[in-house]
């Protein structure tokens, strides 16, 4: 027992249904499922739910005979890059407990939490907010602790805390072979020499062990004894935000793919919670059944945050009003992120953020409406008057200069009018401009009141052509 | 002992403690209202201003009779205390260089172009309870059952809501609480009101608005000075 061990203390966090977790996590509800391997001539279950299991389906089980066992069944390929995928959900949701994690194969992730048991009193404090926080996100693990990684990958399998050397050891004395995963041929050897747990393995001399049994076996107890060190590579939350999703079945239906969004959208705030970041814009793109072409979503945010329920119901607006070509078979999610921001300030007394809400509001609108949907307004600086103005983002400051009397109102074209209804009353301003970009112009406006008593804007016109045109309204 | 405070109007008294029960022109009053800027305007208007948090109807007889000119000073004086002025669906282009003139801070307007979802919008811009007024141009007939979806919303904070109707549309039986024509002049007409009754006049001659080519400077000046301006 080396002294470094004593003090550092692993939890594993085993996720013995994540073949079925990865593919089939993303429906909110659904009936008996399995995943099955392609295998070489038959398809074969490998890992069936509970409703499946219910139903007769086995693990192992050929998938027509499971087929015709529970006809109901949705089976699909196991999908070993989904799988690592939510392995790395995992320990993404584990690093906020701890910076060592480390994705462990057989579906495990191990976390050092010697160092942040402090902060959250104990251990078993930290261990049941761990695996609470890892349930809350789907995921149904089975911890177990030892102060070796390597025997806490083994204790997580059977749900065991060793907290020290000394009940390491004797827990693994009461276990049986099988709990190493060993190769059936090993087993069979330990099995037909009448051992039937490792304690009575270990007690045999070291070079008899190795002349039986060859050396793996004990290289494997070495590492479970941190006698023997073993590489492990920690891992560390991406650079930049990206998350494939694959749906198991396609879908058009705006819930089922706000449920899905919403399983991206926690992963994405734990993201940047870990990186320390703030969304500027999301940009998802949906991938169509029968080769449709894709269909892109960007969400932006007036304000750089982290706010889940906000970016979702932007999701949800803007779901709302896409128009899909065909059902929605893939999803790849990544995101504009800014490490600036200054995270929202309540106010003291009232609690409510208020300076919050506002870009809240414009990008409620802006989701619903479209990115020209709504805009504030600014005077441009052209003496033609159809040029005198833009549409800006909402909260533009500028300052006018013109002096000259305006219309409140402009028609977006000039139309032509008939001088005799029309009574002259102020004018006239002549507006010579645009040699230079070919819409030369030269007019005279006037303020006109028609036989209605309405003030108008009108002009004539000498050139380019000639006559008399509607401008704006003065009042309205 | 003091003698036991005698009730003068026992009835009148418990009328004013149902809520739910409108006496016409006696309601007891004190409904919080903006001023809009013009004094006239302000003593002929119910209550003495725009109602916050209530629909304010405006029925032009025809298109550009100044209705919305009847807002602005009230509206730039909003912009002026930092609070967001919604134009949703107009159907012209406001001209900014006016609106600056008439003392709007451009920086608090947002216009909604998009007239499909405007209702929405303004439902939305009602219910944050964070604009300062709201301007709709409704795109389509009016329904009861969506002004009272508005009313709803707009009480939810200070805004007094405008609704201009398009001329020769007539607006639904509704449960706004002001409903003004406007004929070129502008001449307003009180339709329908509810509150106390400022003058007690059906209408009113607003002196004709100042003619921007006339006024002295750059601004057309509000007929009545904003108090701490």
């Amino acid at each position: 027992m080396s002294a470094i061990s004593e003090q550092s203390l692993w939890l594993g966090l085993h996720c013995p249904a994540l073949p079925l977790t990865a593919v089939w996590g993303l429906l909110p509800e659904s009936g008996p499922v399995a995943v099955h391997d392609a295998g070489g001539r038959q398809a074969r279950i490998a890992q069936a739910s509970r409703k499946a299991m219910a139903l007769g389906v086995r693990p192992g089980q050929a998938l027509t005979d499971a087929l015709t066992l529970a006809p109901s069944l949705h089976s699909r390929l196991r999908n070993r890059s989904m799988e690592t995928q939510a392995l790395e959900t995992l320990a993404l949701l584990a690093y906020d407990y701890s910076h060592q994690v480390v994705l462990a194969d057989d579906c495990t992730v191990l976390v050092e939490i010697a160092g942040s048991r402090r902060l959250h009193g104990d251990t078993e404090t930290l261990t049941a907010r761990l695996s609470h926080d890892v349930r809350k996100h789907g995921f149904a693990v089975r911890t177990g602790s030892a102060p070796v990684p390597a025997a806490a990958q083994v204790m997580a399998r059977g749900g065991r805390h060793c907290p020290d050397m000394h009940s390491l050891q004797r827990t693994m004395e009461q276990l049986p072979p099988t709990a190493l995963d060993l190769p059936t041929g090993d087993l069979q050897a330990l099995n037909g020499c009448g051992l039937s747990t490792l304690g009575q393995f270990m007690q045999l001399p070291v070079a008899d062990r190795i002349r039986r049994f060859g050396p793996r076996l004990n290289d494997r107890l070495a590492e479970i004894f941190g006698q023997r060190a073993i590489a492990l590579s920690t891992w560390q939350p991406p650079e930049r935000y990206r998350l494939d999703l694959e749906l198991p079945a396609a879908t058009a239906d705006t819930a089922a793919l706000l449920f899905v969004f919403r399983r991206a959208v926690n992963h994405l705030g734990r993201w940047l919670q870990v990186r320390d970041q703030a969304l500027v814009e999301l940009h998802a793109r949906l991938e169509c059944e029968e080769g449709g072409s894709p269909v892109r979503l960007d969400i932006g945010l007036a304000r750089p945050g982290q706010a889940h329920d906000r970016l979702l119901e932007l999701i949800g607006l803007k779901l709302e009003s896409l128009n899909l070509p065909a059902p929605v078979e893939r999803m790849e999610l990544t995101a504009t992120t800014t490490s600036t921001h200054r995270p929202p300030q309540a106010d003291l007394f009232s609690g409510h953020n208020r300076a919050d809400a506002w870009p809240a509001l414009l990008d409620r609108l802006h989701a619903r409406l479209g990115t020209d949907g709504i805009a504030g307004l600014a005077p441009a600086a052209d003496h033609r008057p159809e040029r005198s103005w833009n549409w800006t983002s909402p909260g533009t400051s500028s300052t006018v200069t013109e002096t000259r009397p305006r219309p409140l109102w402009l028609l977006p074209e000039p139309r032509p009018c008939r001088r005799d209804a029309l009574r002259l009353e102020q004018g006239p301003e002549r507006i010579e401009s645009g040699w230079w970009d070919g819409r030369d112009c030269r007019r005279d406006y006037w303020i006109a009141r028609d036989r209605h008593g309405r003030r108008l804007w009108v002009f004539h016109e000498h050139q380019p052509g000639c006559g008399w045109f509607l401008h704006g309204l003065i009042d309205m | 002992m003091a003698a036991a405070p005698t009730v003068r109007d026992p009835l009148g008294q418990l009328l004013a403690t149902r809520r739910d029960l409108w006496r016409g022109r006696e309601s007891a009053g004190g409904a919080a209202v903006l001023s809009s800027g013009y004094r006239h305007l302000d003593c002929w208007l119910p209550d003495g201003g725009w109602p916050c948090g209530r629909i304010v109807e405006l029925v032009p007889e025809r298109l550009g009779v100044g209705d919305f000119r009847l807002l602005l000073p009230f509206l730039a004086e909003q912009t002026r205390r930092g609070q967001p002025v919604v134009l949703i669906a107009p159907p012209l282009i406001p001209c900014p260089q006016a609106l600056q003139a008439a003392g709007l801070d451009l920086a608090q307007l947002v216009v909604v172009r998009r007239a499909n979802h405007a209702l929405w919008a303004a439902e939305q811009c009602l219910k944050s309870g964070l604009c300062g007024a709201v301007s709709i141009w409704p795109p389509e007939r009016m329904q009861t059952r969506t002004l009272r979806r508005l009313q709803l919303a707009a009480e939810q904070g200070p805004a007094p809501v405008f609704i201009h109707y398009r001329p020769g549309r007539s607006p639904p039986p509704s449960l706004a609480n002001l409903r003004l024509a406007i004929r070129p002049g502008p001449e307003l007409e009180m339709l329908r009101a509810t509150g106390r009754i400022g003058t007690g006049d059906r209408k009113i001659q607003l002196q004709a608005y100042q003619s921007p080519g006339r006024a002295s400077s750059a601004v057309v000046a509000d007929p009545i000075p904003f108090p701490g301006q």
